[in-house]
């Protein structure tokens, strides 16, 4: 355990220093571009990096920087005509609009990055002004952000939350006789679109919905919001896109309150640490949608995450147990935006773009997927292809499927529309 | 005479340095000299309502009243944007005029709970009630000022440097107002009442009465901010006005020191450029909240009375214009 | 219907318990040095991070791990005491502020060396029973601890104050400072030991709750907002309000919660809080306010 610790500062005072290196280079001591055969792109993280929301921006951060050196270690990247080494530059915007505007600025017009990698939500409104006006290419992990105004946000990973259906959908396939839910969300950006998906995919695979519980992102005591949910007896705890730190009390209660049926919720990150505090035979079966990148599943053909294995490994020995889904999804980006710039040979944002929806598809990391996105967000910025769903057996999550979410759009969309405009979340009704 | 001469040669002095400061600026710089001078009309107007001895915590939470009034009478209404904007502080002093009725019951450490309360109520209700105010997503594209294109003249106001001087016009004639209103007989017993409260009551002063015009006023300009700050960002949401972002302007007012109108402005001048512009530049990342702490605390031991105490001269120099322009003004 | 509303006044005593603990300790600074101190959350914070790197990191005993936090985060709010509010006595605002720069160093001081993400505490022990022999009403041992704790310590509390000098002390303080000098009592020494008694019980409720909430370096902002207002409606240098005003905001809180929602309750708490210092501006049980 000692020695777990002692890696983990190491690590952290290696990053310290990369980061002030990097800030100045950003500060104005970079060398001038050596040749346009070698230069060094310069990339934007716009995400928080302290405060409260800190959870989803700096292991993301973390991720990148690990993605940057082994692509910097193998030479960079040929795009066009340039071998490209990369760079990024963070700016934290601590969650707060007037500062994610402020930082768009700087990276766009001070520090000149090609690509901006935000996490979205309440920050985004206030950059889109800016992005739209300087062209710049931006993505979200929050497709809820996109509408018909934002013409170069792209949500390239995570088409949150439409992927959970693929766990619903999975779930009445191999557990016919559950028959009945009950769901609870933290009333937020996250929450409420995810409330509307997990409705759209119980009602097409026929489990009643019983109740649906918001709690507010404050809540400190999940005994009171358990003790409702289970009061109306449901087959299925639908525990929605809750935080991992809500997912842990909310298992916890749930099996301290006896609750013996099966839960499906969006993530359980640390669910280690879930099943240390309730029983493996409680938490047996549990349905989510993000999986541990040394599963062997991940190596398949059709994956293309680079060396996922790998990437995980490096990632758990430089910070033990920061391992969450938003440790690989900003550097998934960064593969997909690599694709993109080297199918047009550019790195301009007015380029890539376009060529990252080159033909409508691109390489998702779970597999060869399709721009999409019309009819629920007024445009097809969003990348949606194969999910996969992920279930805990014998205390191991482990993938059981890749199910393809085009497919199930296909089979139920207009549920999914219905859903969405009763929670007010189409984008015509948002904002 | 003749220093009265060389303050307001300072003024002139100061006007000119705030007018050409944008063109030496870089781009995010621009953008933060523009969230700046919203933020010392936030301070300034919660200064005055500090005055009468009553400190708020609903302060952040009443600028965040008009930034939605304006918002959505602009966006939903259609009501032109500069007609919105007052509008929105109105609707501000009036929520504070409501307020004014529970919470003048307490004081001191009560009302400084008791506001925080209320505010905390208003903000909920914006978080939960989705129709009209959007829920915890808040509101977005709100309509920005129109620019304005008459020939050779054309202001566009998403453009920082144009937004910067339309609220440096905004700001300073609501600082003049404040300063002209804490000269005049109303300001005087303001301070009369942080004083001297069983004594203003004794000679027939509505102690009440003045504690609630203060609140009223102070709310209308913070209102203002707030509106001027919506149509800018274009999204306003609850978390903006939560108890963190009342912490900060507390901390800008206090570490300012509330003696003069200069301090707060001086006070979040300084912690601004500190925190967005030296820190950043340092590079120091996730240590720049343990810094920032720091230089608080240091601040506030060395200079318990503010900035604005800071080096005897100056202080002298601003006592003998203040003599001259406002006798017996001062507190503290 | 009988166990879920048993249930819920069981969550509730919890809840009350845990706050109470909180804001007593509030309400003592409060009374006795005249500060609002904001860092108050942060206190309780470090008390779950004591759990954190004593039991969670190097499996030391639970209990220990609680008694390193009681007495780490008490003798650190002695320090703040000396450090940070005896210089400004005179100026409640000064100690507001310092109080501030202390919160953010806390977090962020936490926050590095910690990581931003929820620590995971396994409760020492999983142990649940019913009460009453009721198959849908349950407690966790856990939680037991957090309500035993509160108990015992509030009720030594309450001796403490009622019985000892030091407790005399503290309540002429609470209560008129310039007289209490006059007295003799040792303004420095009693605020020493009220900052002390204060964070102690901030550490304490961090620490044994610690397995039961979300740990992470910015939880001392869930707590601060509840635990002032239930504070000031009890009333200032009144334990018995302080108590009164947790008591009644659990329970209000976790039954609208389980019959409404979270956010409903939340307002109709704040506005429950309202009304008490409308009808009472000085709270429930509290001395004449000190100007």
């Amino acid at each position: 355990m000692s020695q777990q610790l002692h890696q983990k500062k190491i690590g952290r005072r290696t990053f310290l220093g990369a980061t002030v290196a990097g800030a100045a280079l950003a500060g104005g001591l970079a060398p001038a571009r050596v040749s346009a055969a070698d230069r060094t792109v310069r990339i934007g993280f716009l995400a928080p990096l302290t405060g409260e929301v800190a959870a989803w921006g700096l292991p993301g951060l973390y991720g990148c920087q690990i993605w940057a050196e082994k692509v910097n270690a193998a030479g960079g990247v040929r795009i066009g005509d340039d071998t490209c080494t990369f760079e990024f530059v963070s700016y934290d915007n601590e969650y707060a609009p007037e500062k994610a505007r402020a930082g768009a600025t700087k990276l766009i017009f001070e520090d000149e990055v090609k690509f901006i990698m935000m996490l979205g939500g309440d920050t985004w409104p206030a950059v889109q002004p800016i992005a739209n006006k300087s062209g710049m290419l931006v993505s979200t992990l929050l497709p809820s952000d996109l509408s018909p105004d934002t013409p170069t946000l792209i949500a390239p990973c995570e088409v949150h939350p439409i992927y959970n259906v693929t766990g619903v959908w999975w779930l009445a396939d191999n557990m016919p006789d559950l028959k009945s839910a009950v769901i609870c969300a933290q009333d937020d950006a996250l929450g409420r679109p995810s409330v509307a998906t997990y409705l759209a995919a119980f009602e097409a695979h026929g489990i009643e919905v019983r109740d649906t519980v918001f709690f507010d992102l404050s809540t400190t005591d999940f005994a009171p919001v358990m003790t409702k949910m289970l009061s109306s007896n449901p087959d299925v705890l639908c525990l929605d896109t809750a935080y991992a730190d809500f997912v842990h009390p909310l298992c916890e209660q749930a099996y301290q309150q006896g609750f013996k049926g099966k839960i499906i919720s969006c993530t359980a990150d640390f669910y280690e640490k879930i099943i240390e505090k309730t029983s493996k035979e409680f938490m047996e079966g549990f349905i989510f949608q993000f999986p541990d990148f040394d599963d062997p599943a991940l190596n398949e053909p059709q994956i293309n995450f680079a060396e996922p294995n790998e990437f995980y490994t490096e990632y758990s020995q430089r910070w033990p147990g920061e391992w969450s889904a938003v440790s690989w999804e900003y550097a998934s980006i960064m593969d997909l935006w690599v694709q993109g710039a080297q199918r047009v040979g550019s790195v301009e944002p007015q380029d890539v773009l376009p060529g990252m929806k080159q033909g409508g598809t691109g390489k998702h990391a779970f597999g060869d997927a399709s721009w999409w996105g019309k009819e629920l967000f007024g445009i097809d910025n969003a990348l949606v292809g194969n999910w996969p769903v992920v279930v805990i057996e014998n205390g191991k999550a482990v993938i059981k499927e890749y199910r393809s979410i085009p497919e199930w759009w296909s089979m139920h969309g207009e549920l999914l529309v219905k859903h969405f405009t009763e929670m007010g979340e189409m984008y015509h009704q948002r904002g | 005479m003749v220093s009265a001469w060389g303050s307001r040669g300072a003024f002139v002095g100061l006007f000119a340095g705030l007018i050409v400061l944008p063109h030496l600026l870089s781009f995010s710089q621009k953008e933060v000299a523009v969230f700046l001078v919203i933020n010392v009309l936030v301070v300034v107007s919660y200064r005055l309502l500090t005055l009468t001895g009553e400190w708020s915590l609903a302060h952040v939470v009443i600028t965040g009243v008009g930034a939605y009034a304006s918002t959505l009478l602009a966006k939903r209404l259609g009501v032109p944007v500069p007609v919105a904007m007052p509008l929105g502080a109105a609707v501000a002093a009036l929520t504070a005029y409501v307020l004014s009725f529970p919470l003048f019951r307490m004081k001191a450490f009560y009302f400084l709970i008791g506001s925080f309360a209320a505010g905390e109520v208003i903000r909920l209700c914006w978080k939960r009630f989705r129709e009209p105010f959007g829920g915890p997503k808040g509101i977005k594209l709100i309509p920005s000022v129109p620019d304005i294109d008459i020939g050779i003249v054309d202001v566009a106001f998403f453009d920082p440097v144009n937004y910067y001087y339309l609220c440096l016009v905004v700001v300073t004639a609501s600082v003049v107002v404040l300063r002209r209103l804490e000269q005049s007989r109303i300001g005087l017993t303001f301070h009369a009442i942080h004083w001297q409260d069983k004594l203003a009551e004794s000679v027939g002063v509505d102690t009440r009465r003045y504690r609630t015009l203060a609140f009223v006023i102070a709310s209308f300009f913070g209102g203002l901010a707030g509106a001027l700050l919506a149509h800018y960002l274009g999204t306003v949401n609850p978390n903006q006005f939560d108890v963190e972002s009342m912490v900060y302007v507390l901390v800008w007012v206090i570490v300012g020191g509330t003696a003069t109108i200069y301090g707060p402005i001086l006070g979040v001048v300084a912690l601004t450029v500190v925190n967005e512009i030296v820190l950043r530049e340092l590079g120091v990342d996730q240590a720049r909240p343990l810094i920032y702490g720091a230089i608080l605390i240091a601040s506030i031991l060395f200079l318990p009375d503010g900035l604005e105490s800071l080096g005897p001269k100056m202080k002298r120099a601003f006592v003998r214009a203040r003599e001259r322009s406002d006798r017996g003004g001062t507190r503290g | 219907m009988t166990e879920l509303l048993l249930q819920t006044c069981v969550n509730a005593v919890y809840a009350s318990s845990f706050m109470a603990l909180i804001a007593v300790g509030l309400m003592l600074i409060f009374g006795v040095m005249g500060v609002v101190n904001f860092a108050h959350g942060e206190l309780f914070m470090l008390g779950a991070y004591c759990v954190v790197f004593v039991y969670a990191d190097r499996d030391f005993p639970f209990f220990l791990a609680v008694m390193i936090g009681l007495v780490f985060v008490g003798v650190l709010g002695i320090l703040m005491e000396r450090a940070l509010f005896r210089p400004v006595r005179d100026n409640p605002l000064a100690g507001l502020i310092a109080s501030i720069g202390l919160l953010l160093m806390l977090q962020a001081a936490v926050a590095m060396g910690f990581g931003v993400r929820m620590e995971h505490i396994n409760p020492p022990n999983q142990a649940t029973f019913h009460p009453f022999g009721l198959e849908g009403v349950v407690v966790a041992l856990q939680r037991l601890y957090v309500i035993i704790g509160a108990g015992v310590v509030l009720a030594s509390l309450w001796v403490f104050l009622r019985r000892t000098r030091f407790g005399w002390a503290l309540r002429a303080c609470a209560q008129d400072p310039e007289a209490a000098a006059l007295q003799g009592i040792s303004i420095n020494q009693t605020a020493r030991l009220a900052m002390f008694i204060a964070a102690a019980m901030a550490g304490l409720a961090g620490a044994l709750a610690a397995p039961l909430v979300r740990t992470y370096p910015y939880m001392g902002h869930s707590v601060i907002v509840t635990a002032f207002i239930v504070t000031i409606v009890g009333g200032l240098g009144s334990l018995g309000g302080a108590v009164t005003a947790a008591v009644l905001y659990g329970f209000v809180h976790t039954f609208v919660t389980t019959f409404s929602d979270g956010v409903i309750a939340d307002i109709v708490g704040l506005l429950l809080m309202l009304l008490v210092l409308v009808a009472r501006p000085t709270g429930l049980l509290g001395v004449r306010d000190r100007d």
